[in-house]
């Protein structure tokens, strides 16, 4: 048989139709069947017949391979798509290697954008969004009682008629949680406990992973004491025993642990030991308020349907009560809500403001891109007249933008893992970073963002080349000409990312102002010069009535004022700024105790030793402070603060007057409580915060009130030296004390300042974000104006050789980036004030709508947009007529 | 066609269109007629049969086709065996070797020990 074929191809033979392909082989064979035959001498109508009959069902065979071939066809085109793509990435990857200044620009660019955006969402999403991680997170809410001067604490004989009577909740637990010193371990361990009622665990349903929770027995007073400890406690400071039989404790009790919960439980803030609150003495006067308190809804009860039956119960408990009783209903608030409180607002504002400086990084992009796809114009418009399509042009271009985008968005990533770990120590409490970090969800946003961001920069500048026609196209990259409509665009992007910038700009610098503002206020004590150091006094060692936790005070205080350098010393039962608690009610003599049927006296309660006055910098206004003669066994005297004062003596002197707590140290109103004689005024502090009003308090001495007052107390020393050089001696007289106390040390503004963690964290993020978008607007603005100078360079030429001074060229030059850069300006401006609102929550002491901070804003930008257009202007200006009339 | 012609075993066929093409390029008709002259009419093998087995063939990348001028002038769809044509070839020769050989053994044996 013959195979000699004519090696030439057939032109466009690949792209014959499938119908056309298989008829035309199928025919083929019947012809040479026909002819074949014929050969051997048959007529033509007989040779037909027999080919036919040979073939078979010639239309089924037709069919058959018209399929497969369509099949095949289509797996082909897919494979190609493929090839294409790849080769697409290849070239993508070659040409942004070529131009490693661009490419380094753009990657980073994006990647500030993307990672800022991906370290805010990850903290919102760990902090705001994740659920809890407890059982039915959205049935679990706080409990507060609410009275005159807000809502807080509830005081625990109330808290047992809440429980018994409501039928809103299927669980109520109240808590208080501490730091404790616990005995027992290898060392003395600083750990945070948590005394809890009957409830809790109904409340959070947790099983434990060794053990066993404490029985309703065990919640009561006189048992015998046992404790749960966290599974990270058992694990790193017990030594992970199977068994728990020997393990005790010394926390205020000799406790048996008989469980060990499931890991990462930690509620309240952190709590790795738990323990029945019943096991202590309570307080029942109904003004005392000491917990906290915490509850498990019925599955379909509202937290406002839960708090107005609470009201209901609170205002029956009222008459029976009163004078002793304070709350006027009850404030139920879903425990995600609670927990996070005040970051909310900060948070959701920081993440509009990452996803603001986003939109000016792509911007910022877009520009740059375009940019460069004019000055590429040349290379693809021969390409195009070469034979590649548009939209194979097209692709290579958002081929490389993705490229762009997938690097940005990997830098980004990397980048908010990073600033995650920045961000963590400077995090207020709410925020717990320990449950934040880059997750599934946070890098599905991350590649997310990406995406986006490759439409947004990618498409446009891709339809902006495809559409401009070849012939326009050569001959503008040929002439340099910058075309009207492509420099409307720039300026239309310049004007965004000014305009994004002002706003972020102007809000860094209102909340730098306002943290400012805060740290201005007047504290009523002064922080600089002095030491603060916490004590906390092991109850086992030091029983909640004896006479050695005063002992230890005097004697500490002893030797520290004896150090060298110290100027004064004295401590305080809770410092300012470290919350209102704890609080009560004051009988004030000659005044009735309850005019109006409620207590008027409710005022912020300080137990003080040695010379804390001096020691805090609070100058006494009138009389004196505590002195070493206000004894045990002398007259009983106090010390209170202005507002006090103002409050129930005003216009009056003050000293000589008599007060008396009432049932704040006693389980009942206890009539035995004596008379104390006011013999000083002096500054009022601030207690809840650096914001907060100055609530009136009053000032007992140590050894005039019951010794338990006083087992954790802060320490003030004020020394002549550097506070920091006081650290070791002060760690050394403690340990010549009691070695088994631990202490922690700080400086007075460390403690100050840590009160404002989130204030200052919410100030620095955005701080950030304002400076870098600022940072961007500064090249972007470059960026466009030096390519718009080049481009121009020949106009420039001929204005130059028609006679045109540099002033003239450089106005011409400036002119047009101001064209851009003003309504940017304007729009900022316009968008600072929509945005006022949202900020107006975060701010303290300062408008939104403040002038200043909006004319330091758009000043710095024009300012910005100046410098950068002045090297371009400059070009501009060196232009030599003719070597740029002569440029082609 | 008579009784003595064969009934090809499935999955032969693919066997022998690849050996055809092992000699060189061909078009449909030609393998046919080659098929047709080598078994010497024995083989029922529908015609048309073959040109759904060549696409298949063509599917699974063991062979490719190209449209060539023939020798009679006229345009033909011309197949030629790929490199995992050839591969496949070897491995489909070898197996059908071994199958052969070893149902001949097993139809010539005589019965031992083991069926009496």
């Amino acid at each position: 048989m013959s195979r000699e074929f004519d090696d030439e191809r057939l032109p466009l033979s690949r792209t014959r139709p499938v119908a056309d392909d298989v008829r035309r082989e199928l025919e083929f064979h019947l012809e040479q069947r026909i002819a074949e035959l014929m050969e051997r001498g048959l007529t033509r109508e007989r040779a037909t017949a027999e080919a036919r009959a040979s073939f078979g069902d010639a239309a089924a065979v037709e069919a058959e391979c018209r399929a497969i071939e369509r099949r095949r066809r289509a797996s082909v085109r897919r494979a190609d798509r493929l090839g294409t793509l790849w080769q697409d990435i290849v070239v993508g990857f070659r040409v942004l290697r070529k131009n490693p200044g661009f490419t380094f620009t753009a990657i980073v660019t994006l990647a500030l954008g993307t990672g800022a955006v991906a370290a805010m969402f990850s903290i919102v999403n760990g902090v705001l969004l994740r659920p809890l991680p407890y059982a039915e997170p959205e049935r679990l809410v706080t409990i507060e009682e609410r009275h005159d001067n807000g809502a807080g604490s509830v005081t625990w004989a109330n808290f047992l008629d809440l429980e018994a009577r409501s039928r809103s909740f299927a669980a109520m637990t109240s808590y208080g949680a501490w730091t404790a010193t616990v005995i027992g371990t290898a060392q003395p361990l600083r750990v945070r406990t948590g005394a809890v009622s009957a409830g809790f665990f109904k409340v959070f349903p947790v099983r434990p992973v060794l053990g066993r929770l404490p029985v309703p027995e065990e919640h009561r007073l006189g048992s015998s004491p046992v404790a749960v400890v966290s599974h990270e406690f058992w694990r790193d400071y017990l030594g992970s025993p199977r068994s728990l039989e020997n393990v005790r404790l010394k926390l205020s009790w000799d406790v048996q642990v008989v469980g060990v919960l499931p890991p990462g439980f930690d509620f309240p803030d952190r709590t790795q030991i738990w323990w029945p609150m019943e096991l202590m003495e309570q307080s029942l006067s109904r003004t005392s308020h000491n917990w906290d308190a915490v509850g498990r809804l019925r599955s379909g009860i509202s937290p406002d349907a839960a708090a107005r039956e609470l009201d209901q119960i609170l205002a029956g408990l009222g008459p029976q009560y009163e004078p002793d009783f304070d709350a006027t209903g009850a404030v139920v608030t879903g425990l995600q809500t609670a927990q996070t409180g005040s970051m909310q607002q900060p948070l959701l504002l920081l993440l509009a403001a990452s996803a603001v400086f986003l939109l000016a990084a792509c911007s910022n992009l877009a520009s740059g891109i375009l940019a460069r796809g004019t000055a590429r114009l040349g290379e693809l418009t021969v390409r195009s007249a070469l034979g590649a399509t548009r939209t194979r042009l097209a692709r290579q271009l958002l081929t490389e933008s993705a490229l762009l985008a997938v690097s940005g968005a990997v830098a980004g990533l990397l980048l908010a893992g990073g600033l995650l770990r920045v961000l963590t120590p400077l995090a207020p409490a709410e925020v717990r970073m320990d449950r934040v970090g880059i997750d599934g969800w946070v890098a599905g946003f991350a590649v997310g963002i990406a995406f986006v961001a490759t439409l947004l920069f990618g498409l446009f500048p891709a339809l902006r080349l495809s559409s401009a026609s070849t012939v326009t196209a050569l001959r503008e990259a040929a002439v340099g000409m910058a075309s009207r409509r492509r420099m409307r665009v720039w300026n239309l992007l310049v004007a965004a990312e000014v305009a994004l910038a002002v706003a972020l700009l102007s809000g860094s610098v209102l909340l730098i102002k306002s943290f400012g503002r805060v740290m201005e206020s007047d504290l009523g004590f002064q922080p600089e010069g002095a030491v603060a150091l916490a004590v906390d006094l092991p109850s086992v060692n030091y029983p909640g009535r004896s006479s050695r936790i005063s002992a230890f005070h005097l004697a500490a205080l002893e030797r520290i004022t004896a150090l060298p350098g110290v100027v004064a010393a004295g401590f305080v039962n809770r410092p300012p700024l470290h919350g209102n608690g704890p609080t009560g009610s004051m009988v004030v003599e000659g005044k009735p105790f309850d005019p109006s049927g409620r207590f008027t006296g409710y005022s912020i309660y300080r137990v003080t030793g040695g010379d804390y006055f001096r020691a805090m910098g609070m100058p006494v206004l009138k009389g004196r402070g505590f002195g070493p003669g206000d004894d045990v066994s002398a007259p009983k005297v106090a010390v209170v603060d202005q507002a006090f004062a103002d409050r129930e003596w005003p216009g009056q002197d003050p000293l000589g007057k008599r007060v008396k707590p009432a049932g704040m140290d006693s389980n009942s109103e206890d009539d035995s409580e004596p008379w104390f004689t006011v013999v000083g005024v002096v500054p009022s502090v601030r207690s809840s915060g650096m914001t907060d009003q100055m609530r009136p308090t009053y000032y007992f001495d140590h050894r005039q009130r019951p010794p338990y007052r006083t087992a954790a107390v802060t320490y003030a020393v004020r020394t002549s030296s550097a506070p920091e050089d006081l650290f070791a001696p002060l760690r050394r007289v403690i340990r010549e004390v009691d070695p088994e106390v631990p202490v922690v040390l700080q400086t007075m503004p460390q403690l100050v300042s840590r009160t404002v963690a989130d204030r200052r964290f919410t100030m620095l993020v955005l701080g950030t974000f304002g400076g870098l978008a600022l940072l961007l607007a500064i090249v972007g603005i470059y960026g466009v104006v030096s390519y718009s100078v080049a481009q121009r360079t020949r106009e420039i030429g001929v204005r130059r050789a028609l006679g045109a001074t540099p002033g003239r060229v450089s106005r011409l030059v400036l002119g047009s980036t101001l064209a851009a850069v003003v309504p940017g300006l304007v729009l900022g401006a316009l968008l600072t004030l929509a945005n006022s609102r949202a900020l107006g929550a975060l701010l303290y002491g300062v408008s939104p709508f403040d002038l200043p901070t909006l004319t330091i804003a758009v000043g710095a930008l024009g300012a910005a947009a100046l410098v950068a257009s002045l090297v371009p202007a400059w070009r501009a200006v060196r232009v030599d007529p003719l070597i740029a009339m002569r440029s082609e | 066609m008579t009784d003595k012609q064969l009934r090809l075993l499935k999955g032969t066929f693919d066997v022998l269109i690849l050996k055809t093409l092992s000699w060189g390029p061909a078009h449909g008709y030609a393998i046919s007629r080659w098929l047709r002259e080598c078994s010497g009419d024995e083989l029922i093998i529908e015609e048309g049969a073959l040109y759904p087995a060549l696409r298949r063939l063509e599917e699974r990348d063991w062979i490719e086709a190209e449209w060539k001028l023939s020798e009679s002038g006229r345009e033909a769809r011309v197949y030629r065996l790929t490199r995992a044509g050839h591969r496949a070839l070897d491995r489909e020769v070898t197996a059908w070797r071994r199958y052969i050989t070893v149902f001949t053994r097993v139809l010539e044996a005589r019965p031992g020990g083991a069926l009496s």
